[in-house]
């Protein structure tokens, strides 16, 4: 039997919420008292494994646990209770061009990028040609990446992240931002990663992407399962909860 | 402690990007690049030169040589310490959305800082040979051991206040106003022989005291830096005659230089800790 990618068991992840910000010595020295803080639940008690090549969507309203659950599997966050083992190299495409520099070149800002998602320069110096063949700026990689535009700057951040080669790749809500030829490269790279036998980990509001591309769903409520399955079912069971309109 | 080290050592190739951009971003559209930041300190040098000639009468020659042998070090402490409390809450975006080892932030910065300080002294050997027209010395080639202690220094407080300002944002202040009163404490605009003078012939000072608190200046690793960046590189200075008393140059005590290594490490490896400790709850500060 082969080790699942992904095992999560009873992972809860809670925030202290502060009101009113508590961070200066003066607030420290003068409050008698604690901040009034109470502890705000984003996982609760969270269990599953996935399958090594499996695809898994993760659907939910605004604030379910989503990110959350995202930014613990990318080793941002680290649980409060429970565990978490990923097996292999993890890349997060949560949100693209995170640490990108609005003065640097956009060559300068592929290898700081690559650098900030794990590669090696010399890894990056390799994959070079591929980069820049995905990210389609053809002349203005020697200009500063403050004139470009949006899909110039996601199309870059993307052709990066997709370089880093992981066994592991977590999706936020990234691909839904860009035109339609761009989605469409997206898609067809995801569909390579999922022919090389990659996890994946997808995370959208687009129910129609996400049946297309994943085979399971996980429909977070409130930081918990709700249910866990064949897409459809979860994407239906998630469809009937939402209240409708008129 | 190793298993973060070895983290880091990964990553190494991250810490060079951020030194380059750091670097490259600074020096960006301007012309003269790495010059300006070298008018600010030759400024501040020449009005601190006139102000101890002119005002404060004190007679040694070549008086900008000494100064900016210990100036030069003392903008890679402040420059280490200001840009670093800043470095991981600048990056508080980033810091929620991709994993990698924090520390990369406020080591990257001391690196490009420890750079720049070497580029600064080669403007001032440059100076030395033209100018004054000073021999340079075979102890000279120590300077790289003083450099790698200061650096070791540094990185030290970096760790403390890069993780403190992230908790709270007072931090950055007090180095601030820290900075400025270390700036008099530690032998910048003066040489420590007239801080040992003023000390001997205070007349407020009870005799008692007098020997601890020379101790206790020699202690701070700024001053046996300083020192030893002004002993290594410039002759001494011959002895004149102030407020009646005579001041010579005084060997160095490489005794105390020992001592600031030693602090320098501990503090490196505390400082160390204490951000590892705390560098994981960096995302979750909204």
């Amino acid at each position: 039997m082969t080790k699942a990618a992904v095992e999560l068991s009873s992972v809860t992840k809670s925030f202290k919420l502060c009101h009113g910000r508590n961070n200066s010595l003066k607030s420290l020295a003068l409050s008698f008292r604690r901040p009034r803080c109470e502890e705000l639940v984003a996982l609760d008690n969270v269990s599953f494994s996935i399958d090594p090549g499996q695809t898994t969507a993760v659907i939910g309203r605004n604030g379910s646990g989503k990110s959350t659950l995202l930014r613990l599997l990318g080793n941002v966050f680290k649980p409060t209770r429970g565990k978490i083992v990923v097996r292999g190299r993890v890349s997060a495409l949560l949100e693209l061009g995170a640490g990108l520099h609005p003065d640097l070149t956009g060559l300068e800002n592929i290898y700081l990028n690559g650098a900030i998602l794990g590669l090696r320069t010399r890894e990056i110096r390799r994959r070079l040609d591929d980069i820049l063949e995905f990210s389609e700026l053809g002349k203005f990689v020697d200009t500063p990446l403050r004139s470009y535009s949006n899909g110039m700057v996601m199309r870059l951040g993307f052709s990066v992240a997709v370089q880093v080669d992981p066994d592991v790749l977590l999706i936020d809500e990234v691909i839904a931002v860009g035109d339609e030829p761009f989605q469409e490269k997206c898609y067809e790279k995801i569909g390579e990663f999922q022919k090389a036998g990659k996890t994946i980990i997808f995370v959208s509001h687009d129910l129609q992407a996400v049946q297309k591309v994943a085979s399971r769903a996980i429909w977070l409520s409130g930081g918990r399962v709700m249910v866990d399955g064949m897409v459809e079912d979860a994407v239906w069971a998630y469809m009937a909860s939402i209240p409708r309109e008129g | 402690m190793l298993s973060d080290l070895r983290e880091l050592y990964k990553y190494r190739d991250l810490v060079a990007q951020l030194v380059i951009r750091d670097l490259k971003v600074r020096y960006k559209n301007s012309v003269l690049g790495f010059f300006w930041s070298l008018i600010n300190p030759l400024v501040q040098v020449a009005i601190i030169t006139i102000v101890i000639k002119v005002l404060l009468l004190v007679r040694i020659p070549n008086y900008s040589a000494y100064l900016l042998a210990a100036f030069l070090p003392w903008m890679f402490f402040q420059m280490s310490l200001l840009d670093a409390s800043d470095s991981v809450l600048k990056h508080h975006d980033l810091l929620k959305k991709v994993y990698f080892p924090r520390e990369a932030l406020p080591v990257s910065l001391v690196i490009s800082n420890l750079i720049h300080l070497i580029l600064a002294f080669i403007v001032f050997f440059i100076y030395l040979v033209t100018i004054p027209r000073a021999p340079i010395y075979s102890t000279a080639l120590l300077l790289p051991v003083l450099m790698a202690i200061q650096f070791i220094f540094n990185l030290g407080v970096a760790f403390f206040i890069s993780c403190l300002n992230v908790f709270y944002e007072d931090t950055k202040f007090i180095v601030a106003v820290g900075l400025n009163a270390l700036f008099y404490a530690s032998p910048v605009m003066y040489v420590s022989e007239l801080a040992h003078n003023a000390l001997m012939h205070s007349h407020r000072l009870p005799a008692a005291f007098k020997e601890p608190l020379w101790v206790l200046y020699q202690i701070n690793p700024l001053n046996a830096l300083l020192m030893g960046y002004r002993k290594i590189l410039l002759s001494p200075f011959p002895e004149f005659t102030l407020r009646g008393a005579k001041l010579s140059d005084m060997p160095m005590n490489w005794g105390y230089l020992g001592i600031a290594a030693l602090i320098s490490i501990l503090l490196a490896i505390v400082g160390y800790r204490f951000f590892n400790k705390r560098k994981w709850g960096f995302a979750e500060m909204l």
